[in-house]
């Protein structure tokens, strides 16, 4: 045992470091507040996020932004909590039945991973509402569970286009979260914009990390890192799908003087102050809208089980253009998008 | 006099880890403190009685902690830090998640060459470090730590080409193992009422664990292998052949880490995709400097982490803190524990020779005194 | 406390001069002219107890300025504990000190260095890679600077004692004896009056012992005091002006050099009889049972062959002795034997079948007992209890083993075995469950023997098998040796003792830079001529015809004086220990 006590101090620091990972998200200050004012039993909601939680300024933190409205609007009670990157699948179970057990009988489960827990947890809770983003597959289906899902390759395709018309040195980048195929779906649409307005146009594509690490949807460090490459490669736009990676993204355009395209929430709005100019658009996916819909189809008594697909045509996936960058160009994206509309386009997946 | 020794170091054995818990509350307790979050919700989250399905869902937690600890244990013993179980594990699931999943051997044969198939892979996987240690004198820390990182690309890749995509699933997954192939669980109905049951691999733990108690403490091989871990230096002139010594204990080690996946690939998820749990082979490392290598303070200790993770899953929910705190917990209970273990090692063995002298003094001193008056 | 004043019986003087071997003292009257009188150390009932252990109890001593006070006792007597007291690292529960007529308490080494008290450790703390110079100012910079003011002090003090230290010499470059004398110079040049030497001689060659012995004249002629630990008793007897006898952690005599012999001494350490290491009549075989035959091992660093072109038989019955001062290849040739190491030519024979490729495991197997040099690192699990520490080694021998294919530890088996080990070699143990590692050196080595010799080895591999050994424990590892070899053991003695070379060999090597000497007959040669040997300082002619063994050619270590007197070995076996009991 003696070169145990060496041994422990590495394992013990490769323990308090991964503690020290996922510290970036806190926990939401908000959690469990009552909103003042409502009477009578309010709907009690009770959210379970994806890896980062709320603070992403990202996919989870479109997912909050759902929620806050239909706390606001609807008087709604909420908790939440987020998951941890590798966890079990039972920890994913435990979470959304702690909920239930809390007595938020209105579950949305933010992320596929949460595909198989939601199916199970509510074959066990028939009388609980479940909302999930990200899934429509027959593991989570069921009479009590309302599949969101989004065609972010048809956002990536406009996003990908306005990287084509703005880029200088016909030289884009992608950096994706992690190797997934959600993710790979706005590679996809990304390329095919792009390609679509400059089939000669180089697009660098780079991965955080690879399932089951899913730390690339929260490494801000691995973003930075990763971009820093690509613009000094050359490239002078990069499309951050990455969650909360994506800050590092920012970061890195900042100094590079570069730009940078958001994704998921508008991050001309929501990312740190001091790197929202660098942000030329946003490909928005409307998780907001999902949830908050859900919610309110449950308290409207409208609820609808089963798959709701937000695509261009349903305005569920958009493009931004907060900070006036890409307002010379919003017509010929506008043309693409009346084109994806129509189905004169195909946008491929993968 | 053997049986004061005895009772003494089982004593001394267990107070290192439960002044190590104690120590991890008060240092958690202090950070909860400065942190403003409220220390009394945390620890009556964390302290509670667990609920009969969480009872399940900690022992088969627990289970799988178990494997991934005797697998790191078997490389301890060796004074090898086989830290590569992360990697070997999840190169073992993804190859036994993909044979089983082919359904080409009906039932429970599928089941057991899947089960071979896994460690045959995990050895594998951590025979390449072996290799490179004894050929080439390359620390088996820094090649499995590159191998956990060439194991993620690696299944990534094998795994993007041989998923099955389900339509509207965002999923990666395998080919699901049959339905004939799955291990059922074994119920513990009459002890709790609960749906829930037990992996029906926790036989393969608790086997696992007889045979690491067995080969290291009964045979040759294992004496050895003690040996060597002890003192390579003895080993080498006692004829021990330690570079085959290091290369048999990796092998042996892959192995046990290749079953580590396999309760939840039987048990619970019948697919490997890319969200499987991960980071096992680190929690085995703690476990296993938790359990002091010893078979049953492992499972002691694997039982402790589960209990932890699942108490620790609701405390966003009761107590408004990040469950990460169970990982500072967890961490500053190994730190606690490891500096406990040598200083009650180090007054161990002061205290036995102190004992042997004063014994022996007391024989001598007898006749002495009576000869020199 | 019962302070025994040895007066020594003239006629067993006389007979004991002629058994000992080692009684050079006779010839050489002591210095005592140095000695003023007044008292510099006086401890008086210094008593320390380690929970269950008493390691030093009422101690009394008295040291006269400049004088050498020779302290000897077994090993665990407490010689140690009352060293580390005088020099502050540990205090003690009971007593007083007083130095030079001040009564003080010593916290640290640091109060003991102000007290003017200096120690050189056994082990040497220098850095090879430092000059003389900085090795010496090195955590005493205030004193001297590090420049010029110092390597003048350095000079001064080395002329004053003649010390004949250089103080720009590369460290690496010295030998063992230079390395001492800076050792020396560096308690000195902190201002030490009352200088604490633990063993010094235990790594020195003879010529080198007279070196030093000569600088502690020197000393004390200059009037320091000198505290001098030693069991090596003809040493303390041709330098000391006083001795002290520590037996079970209390002063038990304090005698005059004069009046006592090495064999005195010893009875007053152990309290009983005294061994000596001694052949009987020759049992050598004409069969050998071992032959390393023009066997080179190169340096795995690409260096100077570290064994070249060894020549080695060893017959049924015989004892071959390896002098040599230590790194000169006595390791390797253990090693290359013990398939350890590769040879890079030559062959190994055992009986009549090459092992040179062989594992150590089937050289063991093939009956080879081996005893390591250092017992700690190669032949014990200190952290395991005996009984599988009497596995270690043996593995594979069906004795340990049972069930299927041999496959499993039979600890019954073993168990028993270890029993019958501690019964039959005397190991003193309160369990054959205890660790290894809580048994006195003594004991673990009687362990070690016993499980080696058990296995009735046709061949022994003993490397200093008595090396920090009490008394007691040595002459029974000796009769074990000697009993072996009457039962045709063959056996390979590697020995920085002499006196046990001399003793028990019937054959003495020497070995010098990974050469081997030819023979000499242990019956005729002086520890002069195997010291000569040794350092190739001389070229001495062995009795074979190998007359280029030995290199002539490096006089590079410090020049010899031949001694004007040398003792012959005795002839004829000493008389029983029965015959020769205290009056």
């Amino acid at each position: 045992m003696r070169h145990a006590t060496k041994l422990a101090a590495i394992a013990a620091a490769a323990a308090l470091s991964l503690a020290a990972c996922g510290s970036s998200s806190t926990p939401s200050p908000g959690a469990g507040d009552t909103p003042a004012g409502t009477g009578g039993a309010a709907l009690k909601v009770g959210m379970a996020y994806d890896v980062g939680g709320r603070g992403d300024q990202s996919f989870n933190d479109a997912a909050a932004a759902g929620l806050d409205k239909a706390k606001t609007e609807l008087g709604v009670e909420t908790k939440e909590a987020s998951a941890v990157n590798g966890e079990a699948e039972s920890a994913r179970k435990e979470r959304l039945q702690q909920l239930i057990d809390a007595g938020y009988t209105n579950i949305v489960a933010v992320g596929f991973a949460y595909a198989k827990s939601v199916g199970q947890v509510a074959k066990a809770n028939p009388e609980v509402k479940f909302a999930i983003v990200d899934d429509a597959s027959p593991d989570s289906a069921g009479p009590n569970v309302d599949q969101i899902t989004f065609a972010e390759e048809q956002g990536s395709y406009l996003v990908g286009a306005a990287a084509a018309l703005k880029t200088k040195s016909n030289h884009v980048g992608f950096i994706g979260g992690v190797q997934t195929d959600l993710i790979k779906k706005f590679e996809a649409g990304y390329v095919a914009g792009a390609k679509a307005v400059k089939p000669d146009i180089k697009i660098d594509v780079k991965y955080l990390t690879q399932p089951p690490d899913f730390s690339g949807f929260s490494s801000v460090d691995k973003g930075k890192a990763a971009a820093e490459g690509m613009y000094q490669g050359g490239a002078d736009i990069i499309y951050a799908a990455a969650g909360g990676s994506g800050g590092g993204v920012f970061t890195a355009a900042k100094a590079a003087g570069k730009l940078a395209i958001g994704v998921d929430s508008d991050q001309a709005k929501t990312a740190a102050p001091d790197v929202r100019d660098v942000i030329m658009t946003s490909m928005i996916k409307k998780v907001d809208v999902g949830v908050y819909d859900f919610i309110k189809s449950v308290k409207d008594n409208t609820f609808k089980a089963g798959n709701r697909v937000f695509d261009l045509a349903a305005g569920g996936v958009d493009y931004s253009t907060t900070g006036g960058k890409i307002d010379d160009i919003k017509s010929k994206l506008d043309e693409y998008k009346a084109k994806i509309i129509s189905g004169e386009i195909k946008v491929p997946t993968s | 006099m053997t049986t004061r020794l005895g009772v003494r170091r089982i004593l001394m054995g267990a107070a290192a880890p439960l002044l190590a818990i104690v120590v991890a509350v008060v240092v958690t307790s202090l950070i909860l403190l400065v942190a403003g979050d409220p220390v009394g919700a945390v620890w009556a989250q964390l302290f509670k009685v667990p609920l009969p399905r969480q009872i399940v869902a900690i022992i088969n937690a627990g289970t799988v902690y178990y494997l991934s600890a005797i697998a790191v244990a078997i490389g301890f013993k060796m004074n090898l830090f086989n830290i590569g179980v992360d990697g070997q594990y999840r190169v073992a699931s993804f190859a036994a998640a993909l044979f089983a999943g082919q359904g080409w051997l009906p039932g429970w044969l599928n089941v057991i060459v899947a089960l071979l198939v896994a460690m045959a892979s995990g050895a594998l996987w951590a025979g390449i470090a072996g290799l490179l240690r004894v050929t080439r004198g390359v620390s088996e820390v820094i090649s499995t730590i590159m191998l956990n990182a060439i194991a993620t690309f690696l299944v990534a890749f094998l795994l993007s080409k041989t998923a099955v995509k389900v339509v509207g699933s965002n999923a990666t997954n395998t080919k699901p193992i049959p339905e004939g192939s799955r291990v059922p669980g074994i119920s513990l109905d009459g002890l709790i009422a609960t749906p829930s049951r037990v992996y029906g691999l926790i036989v393969l733990a608790v086997v696992v664990g007889f045979l690491y108690w067995f080969v290291l403490n009964k045979t040759r091989f294992g004496f050895d292998l003690r040996a060597t871990g002890r003192s390579e230096t003895a080993a080498v002139a006692s004829g021990v052949n330690v570079k085959r010594m290091v290369f048999t204990s990796m092998l042996l080690s892959g192995a046990a880490a290749g079953l580590v996946g396999m309760p939840l690939l039987f048990g619970q998820d019948y697919v490997y995709g890319d969200t499987v749990q991960s980071g096992l082979g680190f929690a085995g490392i703690a476990i296993a400097l938790l359990g002091r290598n010893n078979p049953i303070g492992i499972a002691f200790a694997a039982l402790l982490f589960a209990f932890l993770d699942a108490q620790g899953n609701g405390l966003q929910i009761t107590a408004g803190v990040s469950d990460r705190l169970v990982l500072v917990i967890q961490g500053v209970i190994v730190l606690s524990v490891v500096i406990a273990y040598e200083v009650v090692r180090r007054a161990g063995i002061r205290l036995e020779q102190r004992t042997v002298a004063a014994q022996l003094a007391e024989q001598a001193r007898t006749p002495l005194e009576g000869a020199r008056s | 406390m019962c302070v025994i004043t040895s007066e020594p019986d003239p006629q067993r003087t006389s007979e004991d001069a002629a058994i000992d071997g080692g009684s050079m003292s006779r010839t050489e009257p002591v210095t005592t002219e140095g000695g003023s009188g007044t008292p510099v150390v006086v401890l008086r009932g210094i008593t320390k107890r380690f929970p269950g252990v008493v390691a030093n109890k009422d101690i009394a001593l008295t040291v006269e300025r400049g004088t050498v006070h020779a302290i000897v006792g077994e090993n665990g007597a407490g010689k140690s504990t009352l060293m580390k007291i005088l020099y502050g690292v540990q205090q003690p529960d009971e007593g007083t000190i007083v130095i030079e007529g001040k009564e003080l308490t010593l916290r640290t080494p640091s109060d003991a260095i102000a007290a003017g008290i200096g120690m050189v450790f056994q082990h040497f703390q220098l850095a090879d890679n430092f000059t003389v110079l900085e090795n010496v100012v090195l955590g005493a910079e205030k004193l001297h600077g590090i420049g010029d003011r110092a390597r003048r002090k350095i000079s001064e003090i080395s002329d004053a004692y003649g010390l004949g230290v250089r103080p720009d010499a590369l460290v690496a470059d010295l030998g063992v004896g230079a390395r001492q004398r800076i050792e020396i110079l560096k308690v000195l040049y902190r201002g030490a009056r009352i200088i604490i030497l633990d063993e010094p001689t235990a790594v020195l060659v003879p010529q080198e012992v007279d070196e030093l012995f000569g600088n502690l004249r020197e000393l004390k002629s200059e009037g320091l005091t000198v505290m001098f630990i030693s069991h090596k008793l003809d040493e303390v007897l041709k330098v000391a002006d006083a001795i002290t006898v520590i037996r079970r952690g209390t002063t038990v005599a304090e005698v005059l050099p004069e009046g006592v012999t090495a064999r005195d001494l010893a009875q007053l350490m152990v309290g009983s009889e005294l061994p000596s290491p001694s052949t009987e009549e020759s049992t050598v075989t004409d069969r050998p049972v071992l032959r390393i035959e023009s066997t080179t091992v190169a340096d795995p660093l690409g260096g100077r062959d570290v064994l070249t072109d060894i020549d080695l038989t060893i017959h049924a019955g015989e004892i071959v002795g390896i002098a040599g001062v230590e790194g000169n290849g006595q390791a390797e040739l253990v090693e290359v034997i013990m398939g350890m190491r590769e040879p890079a030519s030559g062959q190994i024979v055992l009986g009549d079948i090459d092992t040179s490729d062989w594992h150590t495991r089937e050289i063991r197997e093939a009956g080879i007992g081996y005893i390591p040099e250092d017992r700690q690192r190669h032949a014990l699990l200190l952290e395991a209890p005996l009984w599988e520490n009497v596995i270690l080694g043996h593995q594979t021998d069906p004795v340990n083993l049972t069930g299927p294919g041999n496959t499993l530890i039979d600890a019954a088996a073993a168990k028993r075995e270890t029993q019958e080990i501690v019964d039959l070699y005397d190991v003193r143990t309160p369990s054959i469950n205890v660790t290894s590692g809580s048994l006195s050196g003594g004991n673990q080595q009687k362990l070690i023997i016993g499980r080696e010799m058990r296995r009735n080895p046709r061949v022994l591999v003993a490397a200093h098998p008595t090396r920090g050994v009490d008394v007691g424990a040595q002459a029974a590892i000796w009769d074990h040796i000697k009993a072996a070899r009457r039962d045709g053991l063959g056996v390979l003695l590697i020995s920085a003792d002499l006196e046990e070379l001399v003793g028990l060999s019937d054959t003495i090597r020497v070995i010098l830079r990974g050469r081997l000497s030819g023979d000499f007959d242990p019956d005729t040669v002086t520890k002069e001529e195997l010291g000569a040997a040794m350092t190739g300082a001389a070229d001495v002619q062995p009795r074979s015809d190998e007359p280029d063994a030995v290199e002539p050619d490096a006089v590079a270590r410090d020049a010899l004086d031949a001694p004007s007197s040398h003792p012959s070995r005795r002839e004829a076996p000493p008389a029983s220990p029965t015959e020769r009991s205290q009056p």
